[in-house]
């Protein structure tokens, strides 16, 4: 059968369901109708240029939203004060490249009514302004889904947007300090030519006072964070990495303005440059660290914030077929902090669970996963309880919420992650903690040197600048960049792999690892029923028939194994007759006029199928976990499937390779022992926890802790959030539809489902953290070597310019190493 | 030496000036998409 490759979203597919259209002469071949539809209207519009732009050849799905709910955009649009229009911003997802959004923004503005369609090519917003009367927001976002992207409202939070105000501040701060810096290095140069040949003496005071007063701004208005957090800091004689600068800065300028006054050398530029550089730094750390947190903010927005509340339950309890009540029912759809205990909800397939309750009617399996760790669906039906946040796979259910607001299972998980973060030690930085020592042993040695000239008979005016040089020498100028650079370096680097970093502490902790723990669900396994093996029973039957076979039957059916059957086989499909779906047992169907049973041990033992194979066959795979389903017709067993939630390709290597970098790597699960044990053993690690409750988790890391360890916790459900929270290191494999609690506990999220991702992160960050203790060395190394020649008194502005621009080179050099890491 | 302190009363001038188009461009908001124009520079625009 000939593979083909959709002209739209590069999907490979059999021939046999292809969609063929003729588009000016030219045949053209989709993988569906949908990719077809999107073709033919970017194609009416002329933008065929996008499939010659796109840069990526790696199949996507588009996105084929038939409804979008209007109402969560609503609240966001904004009257423009000038004209008569209207403005919204919004995040369009699935943009892959500039292509993608070069079509946004053409088949945006060509629309009519649309004023104006700006999209941000790094954070895929868009900013849309229409005339409302010729055009609503209904249309214009049915006009991005019709090309296949999916629009999303975008709403700052009062955290990101503070943050941006802070980066704005810095940008402005450093740009200030920039210009002025460099408008005073023209007079610095013409002062060092005027040491070596001799300058005029009006001049030089001139040239003095002009950078005197090109330096106060940069003290006083960019420096003043600085200068603030010092003076809050010396209260309690904390010696952080701004007492340092303002130190620094501060003894420079002050000595300066003495020197002007007695006719000797300023160190203004010295000064400027210092707190010029440090802001500089600072900005670099707050882009790298917006970069991430913007993503990571995008990611967790998924959460469930209404649901459908069936209203009028006084017929609902009392109607003898409750299906049908509800469905006569009015449904409303309801934000989930407005429901109250006792009323009815009703969830249809593929939506979340958005409160603890109970079923009352209808049946499907219910994902759990993301909550217990429980790998399998559990089956559903009136009475049994259901848990916030789970996912409904396959049938509509209606339950009455039993709990809600603090008291459900979820909220409870939630009060754990935050009772750790509140726990969670500020990690201080290397470099502050370098600088918790040096600033007041430098402190030690200036006061020496007062003592010494004091001692050696110099008048108190010379002794104390004697002290001061030492300190304006001390000063290393690079050390703000020493960190942020390599940070920087490797956030963009891990970002292009698809690791979101968020700040640099966590290259410090993971570079110190000594523990890695797995969960199991999701994260080392696929995280769904898949199909493991096919035993063929019946001699005389081909391999290859009967899965066809079975999959024909199951791709009619709703049931989550049924899929993993249709999912495994190649897509080779017999017609099927009188299809019927026995519920909790399985499915039955006529193919090839045979009538054909799939499903569980008692449903063969209910039509009585002789030849059953013996049940230790099925216990051996039942034992570790799997789900057995049989296949028969004609009243003889066929063949048995074995499904279970397969382990990833490349969860083997991974572990090995972490276990290479010596360190300990164990499991811990929330499924059963049996279960974990067998999935631990297949991947090499012998340290499996099972039965663990999202508590536990969190406890176990705790005590690993306890003993000077560092942990790094992998995980991606809600039941792994505490964890993820008390972990040294905390990384959450983003799942995109998951609600994102995990996502927002961890330190680090894989936006690509690919646990090689993993060791490469670690080693990435041992080969930053070791950049970044070469550029603090760096830093440190030129000034501490010109601080005798301070203590001594041959203190010369070309000296602390050289030991500047040296260190500085040297970081910035340094830094640029970790581009070649890969 | 007047043509010294005409110099620098020019440098300072233009320095002024390009801080204030910095500060400018900053609260326009023009370094918050640092990807977009090098491809909207490439784009043959026909309306």
């Amino acid at each position: 059968m000939a593979i083909l490759k959709c002209n739209h979203c590069l999907l490979e597919f059999p021939e046999t369901e292809a969609v063929y259209e003729d588009f000016s002469g030219e045949k053209k071949v989709f993988c569906c109708n949908g990719c077809c539809g999107i073709y033919k209207l970017v194609h009416s519009e002329g933008l065929d240029d996008f499939y010659k732009k796109r840069k990526w050849d790696d199949a996507g799905i588009a996105s084929f939203k038939k409804e979008i709910d209007i109402r969560p955009f609503a609240e966001h649009v904004r009257d423009v004060a000038v004209s008569n229009q209207k403005e919204i911003d919004i995040y369009i997802d699935g943009i892959r490249c500039a292509s993608c959004v070069w079509l946004n923004e053409k088949i945006l503005s060509r629309t009519e009514g649309i004023e104006y369609a700006r999209l941000n090519y790094a954070t895929h917003r868009a900013r849309i302004r229409w005339n409302p009367e010729v055009i609503g927001i209904d249309k214009i976002l049915k006009r991005i889904s019709s090309i296949g992207y999916n629009p999303r409202p975008y709403s700052e939070s009062e955290q990101f947007k503070r943050q941006k105000a802070e980066a704005r501040d810095l940008l402005i701060r450093f740009g200030t300090a920039g210009f002025l810096s460099s408008q005073l290095m023209i007079y610095s140069v013409a002062l060092y030519a005027g040491y070596f040949q001799g300058i005029d003496i009006n001049l030089k005071l001139l040239f003095e006072v002009i950078a005197l007063i090109l330096t106060i701004p940069v003290i006083f208005y960019s420096g003043m964070p600085f200068i603030k957090n010092t003076i809050k800091g010396l209260k309690h004689l904390n010696f952080t990495m701004d007492s340092l600068i303002t130190i620094g800065a501060g003894s420079a300028f002050i000595y300066s303005v003495y020197q002007i006054f007695v006719g000797g050398k300023v160190y203004f530029d010295t000064s400027a440059m210092i707190i010029t550089l440090i802001i500089l730094g600072r900005y670099i750390e707050s882009i790298a660290k917006g970069r991430a947190s913007e993503t990571i903010e995008r990611l967790s927005e998924l959460s469930p914030k209404e649901a459908r509340l069936v209203s009028n339950q006084q017929s609902v309890a009392s109607g003898d077929s409750p299906r049908r009540a509800i469905s006569s029912q009015e449904i409303k759809i309801v934000p989930i902090s407005s429901i109250k205990k006792g009323e009815l909800i009703q969830v249809v397939p593929g939506e979340r669970i958005p409160l603890d309750g109970i079923v009352v009617s209808g049946e499907s399996e219910i994902d759990e996963s993301i909550i217990t760790g429980e790998s399998r669906p559990v089956f559903k039906t009136a009475g049994h309880e259901v848990i916030g946040g789970s996912v409904n796979l396959y049938g509509a259910l209606t339950f009455e919420v039993t709990r809600t607001g603090k008291e459900t299972v979820l909220s409870g998980i939630i009060q754990a992650v935050e009772e750790a973060q509140t726990r969670r030690p500020q990690i201080q930085r290397l470099a502050d903690r370098i600088v918790g020592y040096f600033v007041p042993a430098i402190l030690i040695i200036a006061m020496a040197t007062v003592i010494g000239y004091f001692i050696n008979g110099s008048p108190s005016h010379s002794a104390l600048m004697a002290g001061i040089s030492v300190l304006v020498i001390a000063c290393p100028c690079s050390l703000g960049l020493a960190t942020p650079l390599a940070v920087m370096m490797f956030t963009t680097m891990a970002s292009s792999k698809g690791i979101l970093i968020r700040g640099g502490e966590v290259i410090e902790n993971t570079s110190k690892l000594t523990n890695i723990l797995f969960d199991k669900t999701g994260t080392i396994t696929v995280g769904k029923p898949t199909l493991k093996e096919i035993i063929v029973l019946d001699p005389g039957q081909d391999r290859e028939y009967v899965l066809s076979v079975a999959a024909s039957i199951e791709s009619l059916s709703e049931h989550s194994i049924g899929h993993a059957v249709t999912a495994a086989s190649e897509g080779k499909f017999f017609p099927v007759s009188e299809f019927r779906a026995i519920p909790g047992k399985g499915v039955e169907g006529t193919v090839d006029s045979k009538k054909i049973i799939i499903g569980s041990r008692s449903l063969m033992q209910e039509s009585s199928i002789s030849d059953m194979p013996l049940e230790e066959t099925a216990l051996h795979f039942e034992k570790s976990g799997d789900t057995v389903i049989y296949m028969a017709w004609d009243r003889r067993a066929r063949a048995l499937f074995v499904i279970s939630d397969v382990i990833k390709n490349e969860a083997l290597e991974t572990v090995n390779m972490i276990k290479k970098l010596g360190i300990d790597v164990s499991v811990v699960s929330g499924d059963n022992k049996i279960t974990t044990d067998t999935i631990s053993e297949m991947i090499g690690v012998k340290n499996a926890i099972s039965n663990a409750s999202p508590l536990m988790k969190k406890e176990i890391i705790n005590n690993v802790q306890k003993d000077g360890h560092k942990v790094l916790m992998v995980g991606d459900g809600i039941n792994d959030a505490p964890a993820l929270t008390e972990a040294s290191v905390g990384l959450a494999i983003s799942r995109g539809t998951d609600i994102a609690i995990a996502v927002e506990s961890s330190d680090v999220v894989l936006v690509r489902n690919n646990l090689r991702l993993i060791p490469h992160f670690i080693i990435m960050s041992k080969r930053t953290f070791s950049i970044i203790k070469q550029n603090i060395f760096g830093a440190f190394f030129y000034n501490i070597v010109a601080i005798p020649a301070a203590v001594l008194g041959f203190l010369h502005p070309i000296i602390a310019a050289g030991a500047m621009a040296l260190s500085s080179l040297f970081v910035v050099g340094n830094s640029l190493r970790i581009r070649k890491f890969n | 030496m007047w043509t010294i302190y005409f110099l620098i009363l020019l440098s300072i001038l233009l320095g002024l000036g390009a801080w204030l188009l910095f500060v400018w461009t900053v609260r326009k908001g023009q370094y918050e998409d640092m990807e977009g124009p090098k491809y909207r520079m490439l784009d043959d625009d026909d309306e």
